[in-house]
């Protein structure tokens, strides 16, 4: 279900606009300047989905995000999506690209699922625990400039599953510095969760993006232009030749 | 990890509502070492209001509610003891609600929990800010405890959203501190014409400021009694510097695919859900309302077989309990 020979000249990313902050990733993209053209859009219905070549699930409620996309009608679409193109989730986003979550609401809820992660809804507490800190991220633009992290009721990545042996790996993107990790919150997290990755707030696994915190709430658009250039580009590579 | 976490500075209680100068915000990391995360700065308060959008908000009065809100997809619960419409009904001076209450509803959802304060109690907010609530809404809908000061939003880590009835009203909270605005319309009345009102002043204000020059711009920050460098910065933006949603008096689909397509960002919806004949269904449909508020034909789907609306009160001078949207100053 690849777009329509699209020519290699503009590439279409889509933004899931069932509710939350698609219109901040909307702007960034828009304004990108790539090696090739970015063309935004916002997806409300699998027609619009099947147009693009990548897609971000921005911050936003991730029950309500989950539920409307199932009135949609294009949760099992994403699901499929998932496994052949690009993604990156934000804040609620992470935790719809995460195949286990834990701290979700009574009788759990639609996972799209892609990334072999246990996450923990809010892991840190309510809005009175929400932060700003300073990351180091590998592989952006301008390395050496750190990147402003917010982080607002986030999702805490516990631990990363055990993998399948064609699964592509999982690899750090950041972490927050050891002496800034908040205490997870009061969650009630079964025994067999493992919980040792509690400082990572960006990672990859093969050509999805997760970070736990929100990019698209800064002027610094390496983030979006790391996806582009990481994720994107390399996948629409892969299936045109 | 054994790091303590420093909280506000120990000579203002945090959040008291009464320095003149923010107190210093709260940090994490070694004590004393200049430490580089900041809890509550405006950044995550109008950040979690950015993560609100494009959702509906509902006032709930006990846990079963809010799971019925949940499941219907709000994007957050107003936790309070009566709603809107049984104020009215029952008059009296309104409150903030039991805090055991707030926190049986806390106990219950995920999704954030808000919470009302009399505009300017200030201790009020305190007490809801130790409990750990998501928002606080500085609200006309309960008796104000103050008829001049607002509370001094900024020394609070916890953000608060406000009402607003124009441009200069909405620019004097967010001078104050809040984070996220909404119209005030006229809560517990059913009836969407004073969101509708408030919602087109604003947005009317703002297409007027956005061709005016800076020497128009002093006059008219005077004139709407409104901080000239808020009212700049939204000439600049051609929007609010925050989050805008519409409240008061919303009712059906339609009413809130109406205030989506006049501009608003998301809507509050208090006594319409659960003062209906099916909340369930009215929520979820409002909910797909919000998020496909231009696809006509989405919207005849979702508002088929509701039940019973609430009943509408006209707003006139015979409005039992008065006109809500005059308080705040």
């Amino acid at each position: 279900m690849m777009p329509a020979a699209a020519p290699l000249n503009s590439v279409t990313v889509g933004v899931l606009a069932m509710q939350g902050a698609f219109a901040e990733h909307q702007k960034v993209l828009s304004k990108l300047s790539c090696k090739i053209k970015v063309i935004p859009i916002l997806v409300r219905t699998n027609e619009d989905l099947q147009k693009c070549h990548a897609l971000i699930i921005p911050g936003g409620e991730s029950t309500t995000i989950a539920l409307l996309a199932r009135l949609a009608g294009i949760l099992d679409p994403l699901k499929e999506f998932a496994k052949t193109h690009p993604i990156w989730g934000t804040c609620a986003g992470a935790i719809l690209l995460s195949s286990q979550a834990v701290g979700l609401k009574k009788g759990g809820q639609d996972l799209f699922g892609g990334v072999g992660i246990c996450v923990a809804r809010n892991g840190w507490g309510t809005q009175v625990e929400s932060f700003e800190a300073e990351l180091e991220v590998k592989g952006l633009r301008e390395g050496e400039r750190g990147f402003h992290g917010v982080f607002i009721r986030a999702p805490v990545v516990l631990s990363f599953l055990p993998q399948q042996p064609d699964d592509p790996p999982i690899q750090v993107v950041a972490r927050l510095s050891a002496d800034v990790v908040p205490p997870l919150a009061g969650l009630d997290i079964d025994p067999s969760i493992k919980t040792d990755q509690t400082d990572v707030v960006a990672l990859r696994q093969g050509m999805h993006l997760v970070t736990t915190f929100h990019p698209e709430l800064t002027k610094d658009n390496r983030f979006h232009e790391y996806f582009v250039r990481e994720c994107v580009l390399p996948s629409v590579q892969a299936s045109t030749r | 990890m054994t790091t303590p976490v420093p909280q506000a500075s120990s000579q203002t209680p945090q959040g008291a509502g009464s320095t003149p100068i923010p107190s210093p915000l709260p940090s994490r990391g070694k004590a004393g070492e200049g430490s580089n995360t900041t809890l509550g700065t405006f950044g995550v308060k109008s950040g979690l209001a950015q993560m609100l959008k494009g959702g509906v908000i509902m006032d709930v009065i006990n846990p079963e509610q809010a799971r019925i809100a949940e499941e219907a997809g709000a994007c957050a619960v107003m936790a309070l003891e009566r709603v809107p419409a049984d104020i009215r009904v029952e008059g009296g001076v309104s409150r903030m609600s039991d805090p055991a209450m707030i926190k049986s509803i806390q106990d219950s959802v995920t999704i954030p929990v808000m919470a009302k304060v009399r505009i300017g109690h200030f201790v009020e907010a305190q007490i809801l800010q130790a409990i750990g609530v998501d928002y606080i809404d500085e609200s006309e809908v309960l008796t104000p405890a103050d008829e001049e000061h607002h509370i001094t939003k900024h020394n609070f880590k916890v953000p608060f959203v406000c009402g607003a009835k124009n441009l200069g009203e909405a620019l004097r909270r967010i001078s104050e501190g809040a984070a996220f605005i909404r119209s005030k319309g006229e809560a517990g009345t059913g009836n969407v014409v004073e969101a509708v009102r408030h919602t087109r002043a604003v947005m009317g204000e703002i297409r007027r400021i956005s061709i005016m020059n800076e020497e128009e711009l002093y006059v008219y920050a005077k004139e709407i009694r409104a901080p000239f460098h808020l009212l700049k910065e939204t000439a600049r933006l051609k929007r609010l510097p925050v989050v805008n949603f519409a409240a008061g008096g919303i009712a059906t689909p339609a009413d809130a695919a109406l205030m989506m397509q006049l501009g608003c960002d998301g809507v509050f919806v208090g006594s319409g859900i659960f003062k209906s004949g099916d909340p369930a269904t009215r929520a979820r449909a409002i909910v797909q309302a919000v998020t496909h508020y231009n696809n006509a034909k989405l919207l005849a789907e979702v508002s088929e077989n509701l039940g019973e609306a609430m009943v509408g009160l006209n707003i006139d001078a015979g409005l039992k309990g008065g006109r809500l949207a005059e308080r705040g100053w």
